[in-house]
């Protein structure tokens, strides 16, 4: 997995490709944890996302519980194996997806 | 028990009968008695009656003899009177004797019948009537009886009446001495009260006078003669004939016989030298007796027949209803109902009697409890003997195999003779059968125990279905003393090529579900049943199963179930509903329950009559592929390589490869973390790709770590805001998400996981 960091003032986009899964999941996390704290948006790019397992669910979860405390957070062009995970586990309507 | 046996005599009817017998006999003993005490009576009555009839007679006859005295003496002196009278007025008027207009005129005047006067000689001078003018008194007795009239002037004389004339009649004289001169004075005339007096004082005559009841009557005899008699219809004849003018019998004073044909009660009194004799007759004596009897008997059938009634509706509400509620509560008790009580409290004994059978019931019923639970409880212990006996229903083999194998047995009692059986030979060798044994309960679970033993031996020694039945067929008819038989069907499977090789017994022909959805009873020739005869010879078939094909055994429990109405299940309706649920995603187990429940909806509450065995065995086609990885979450991007790269040369699309990826990561990501706590470990995972018809893919993960059913997890809420829903327990989650069926099992210290997901239809 290859994480791509786009920072504009306090909006963090984070663009995603490969496989997020139990392998890779961790170091989304890290990457998260060090740079959410002075940010009021958080975009995912997710377009180039091709799989999503539920260690990689586990981490954006949490980042939306974060986002929720200091801003918000969106995910943006879900390919359909991801968008079809969303769905299956209830995230499709608890975060925001453009 | 107690309850009134058929043909016997019930204890109503005995009483009643008794009761009748007691009453009877009294009856007659009142009858009896009352007419002995009446017959007496009567007779006695009757002796009395008579006697008294004979004492009334004999007052009469002392009445009109003294009658007779007086009208004697009157008619004495009055004829004396007259005589004087007559002698008077010759005296005064001597002229008169020769005037018989004067002496006429005397005659009248003194009413007399003749006159008669002598001279001194005794030679009639005068006389009315004129003929006896000149007759000698001294010519005969009774005129020469006046003569001493002549010297004698005192004389005066009344003869006794004699009889006179042509018509005998009786006539009297009666004269005195003439007062002139000497002579006699006689008048004669017919002393008619006197012999009416007389005739009344006579003895003869009484009889005619006396009736004693109806036609009773007074006899007088004298001296063997039947002087006379008075009442009715009684004829001399008869009466001499009855012997009544005999001595001997009139001696006894009381006696019996017969006049004509009329029995008579007759009493007999002396009396101077007759005997009066008063007769009655004894219907006529009996007359009273027999109406007071006839009133007794009807009085007393009344009161015996209230006396029955009454005493019989007492004994049938105290004694009798009592028995019967008792024994119609025995009736049920001995039915099987214990739950029944005995409530008869009417009486003092039956109350006792009603606590005494209740407290034996309760004993019996706690003693029946107590067997019942031991035999329960022995029952459930050999079933669960039996049931460990046979091998794993749905069972998991330790390595992967290209077939999944089921099979349900339902005994119809706790124990059956039904058993089915499998042995992986080898690797490539499936051996499977199904048998019957003759009879349920424990003497056919024993024998399925025995011959289940010899033919998994048999099997054990790689001997193909026909020489496993030959063998064991010998065997088992070599020890059969009972009697019974087993039928079976064995198979053997070649995995890698689809050959079964088969063999019947008698049994039924397994249906043979093909993939594309049609079905066939498999009728290969039947050999006969084991333990039937030592030298049957059993003939062995072989066909080829093809990839997604089941073949179903089953027992006669299933074909032969019957519903209320006594139909049958049969092979027909079988087939139709094992050919409805023969698609790809219906497991073998899910097979076996419907066919299950079919026949049990089928039966619709009938009890089963037989066990209902079933073994289905499906063929995949194909050995799955395998994979050994450690244990590791950094295996994980070998196990997904290993994924894509079989499932894309299936021809697996992306989306469904992506799928089970996703699953197979989760689960492997499960087992990295958690089986192995302590140390490293091992993963197994397995792969099967069934093509279409019945498409699938089965993914099977084995582990040796702790034991872990990670399908008991209960799935999180995915409708909770993102602020409340916890970050994990999404895996298993996806898992079930993906995959059509997962199951679980932990065998030979395997965890191990089988999910399947089914092909959408090309």
């Amino acid at each position: 997995m290859k994480i791509e960091k786009d920072r504009k003032g306090q909006e963090l986009t984070l663009t995603l490709s490969g496989r997020l899964d139990t392998t890779t999941a961790p170091t989304l996390e890290q990457e998260l944890q060090q740079s959410w704290n002075d940010i009021s948006t958080l975009i995912l790019e997710l377009k180039e996302l091709d799989y999503i397992s539920s260690a990689g669910l586990r981490v954006i979860l949490t980042a939306q519980k974060h986002m929720l405390k200091q801003g918000s957070m969106k995910l943006r062009n879900l390919s359909d194996n991801v968008r079809e995970v969303f769905e299956m586990t209830g995230f499709a309507d608890i975060m925001t997806i453009e | 028990m107690i309850a009134p046996a058929n043909g016997g005599d019930s204890m109503r009817n005995t009483f009643l009968k008794w009761l009748f017998a007691f009453i009877a006999t009294a009856f007659a003993l009142t009858f009896g008695i009352s007419f002995l005490v009446q017959t007496r009576q009567a007779r006695e009555n009757a002796v009395l009656l008579i006697r008294l009839r004979i004492s009334d007679a004999r007052r009469q006859l002392s009445v009109t003899e003294g009658n007779l005295k007086r009208i004697s003496e009157m008619t004495s002196a009055m004829a004396l009177i007259k005589a004087r009278a007559f002698a008077g007025f010759i005296e005064q008027s001597p002229e008169l004797l020769t005037s018989r207009e004067k002496l006429q005129e005397i005659r009248r005047m003194l009413d007399v019948d003749e006159l008669h006067v002598s001279d001194q000689k005794g030679i009639l001078i005068a006389s009315v009537p004129e003929e006896y003018h000149g007759y000698d008194m001294a010519s005969a007795a009774q005129s020469a009886a006046f003569l001493p009239a002549i010297s004698d002037p005192s004389f005066e004389m009344v003869q006794e009446p004699q009889r006179k004339g042509s018509d005998s009649e009786m006539f009297q004289y009666a004269g005195v001495a003439r007062i002139d001169q000497p002579g006699i004075v006689q008048i004669g005339y017919h002393p008619r009260r006197l012999m009416e007096a007389a005739q009344l004082a006579d003895i003869r005559n009484i009889a005619a006078g006396f009736r004693i009841g109806t036609r009773g009557a007074i006899i007088i005899c004298q001296n063997h003669q039947i002087l006379s008699y008075g009442g009715a219809n009684l004829s001399k004849t008869d009466l001499i004939a009855a012997r009544i003018n005999q001595e001997n019998l009139l001696n006894q004073k009381i006696f019996r016989t017969h006049v004509g044909n009329q029995e008579f009660l007759g009493v007999a009194e002396k009396f101077r030298d007759y005997w009066i004799v008063g007769i009655l007759p004894t219907n006529e004596m009996y007359l009273r007796r027999n109406s007071v009897v006839g009133v007794l008997v009807v009085v007393d059938l009344l009161l015996f027949a209230l006396v029955f009634v009454l005493v019989s509706i007492l004994v049938q509400k105290i004694v009798i209803n009592g028995i019967y509620r008792i024994n119609a509560s025995l009736k049920k008790i001995t039915s099987g109902n214990l739950e029944e009580k005995v409530q008869v409290t009417n009486t003092d004994e039956f109350k006792a009697l009603s606590k005494g059978i209740n407290a034996t019931v309760a004993a019996l019923k706690n003693a029946i409890t107590e067997t019942a639970a031991r035999i329960d409880a022995e029952l459930q212990f050999a079933h669960t003997i039996q049931v460990s006996g046979l091998p794993d229903p749905n069972p998991v083999f330790p390595q992967q195999v290209p077939f999944t194998l089921a099979a349900s047995m339902k005994t119809a009692k706790e124990v059956g003779g039904d058993f089915y059986d499998y042995l992986l030979l080898d690797d490539d060798h499936l051996w499977f059968m199904i048998a019957d044994v003759s009879g349920k309960g424990i003497p056919a679970a024993l024998f399925m125990m025995t011959t289940k033993t010899l033919l998994h031996k048999l099997a054990e020694k790689g001997l193909s279905p026909k020489d496993i039945f030959e063998q064991s067929n010998r065997e088992i008819c070599a020890r059969n003393k009972t009697g019974m038989f087993v039928t079976a069907w064995m198979g053997i499977l070649e995995l890698g090529s689809g050959r079964l090789e088969c063999a019947n017994a008698g049994h039924n022909p397994p249906l043979l579900l093909h993939a594309d959805g049609s079905s066939e009873f498999l009728k290969i020739p039947p050999g006969l049943v084991l333990g039937g005869m030592e030298t049957s010879k059993y003939r062995g078939s072989s066909l080829y199963l093809k990839p997604g094909d089941r073949i179903i055994l089953y027992t006669d429990g299933v074909t032969e179930a019957q519903n209320p109405k006594g139909d049958f299940f049969a092979e027909k309706r079988f087939q139709q509903v094992m050919e409805k649920h023969n698609q790809a995603s219906v497991t073998s187990q899910q097979l076996l329950a419907e066919i299950n429940q079919a026949v049990s909806c089928f039966a619709d509450g009938a009890e089963q009559a037989d066990d209902i065995t079933l073994l289905t065995l499906e063929f995949n086609g194909k050995t799955p592929t395998c994979l050994t990885l450690p244990a590791e979450l950094e295996q994980l991007q070998s196990l997904q390589e290993f994924l894509e790269k079989h499932l894309l040369q299936a021809g697996i699309s992306d989306k469904i490869c992506s799928q089970l990826q996703l699953a197979a990561e989760e689960v492997f990501a499960n087992i990295a973390r958690y089986a192995y706590p302590a140390q490293a470990g091992n993963a197994g995972i397995s792969l099967q790709i069934l093509p279409h018809p019945k498409g699938k893919i089965i993914l099977q993960f084995r582990d040796n770590g702790i034991p872990w059913n990670p399908l008991t997890k209960s799935p999180p809420d995915i409708n909770l805001p993102a602020d409340q829903r916890p970050v994990g327990g999404l895996g298993i989650f996806l898992v079930r998400k993906i995959m059509d069926d997962c199951l679980y099992q932990y065998q030979n210290n395997q965890n191990i996981l089988t999910l399947t997901k089914y092909l959408p239809a090309e």
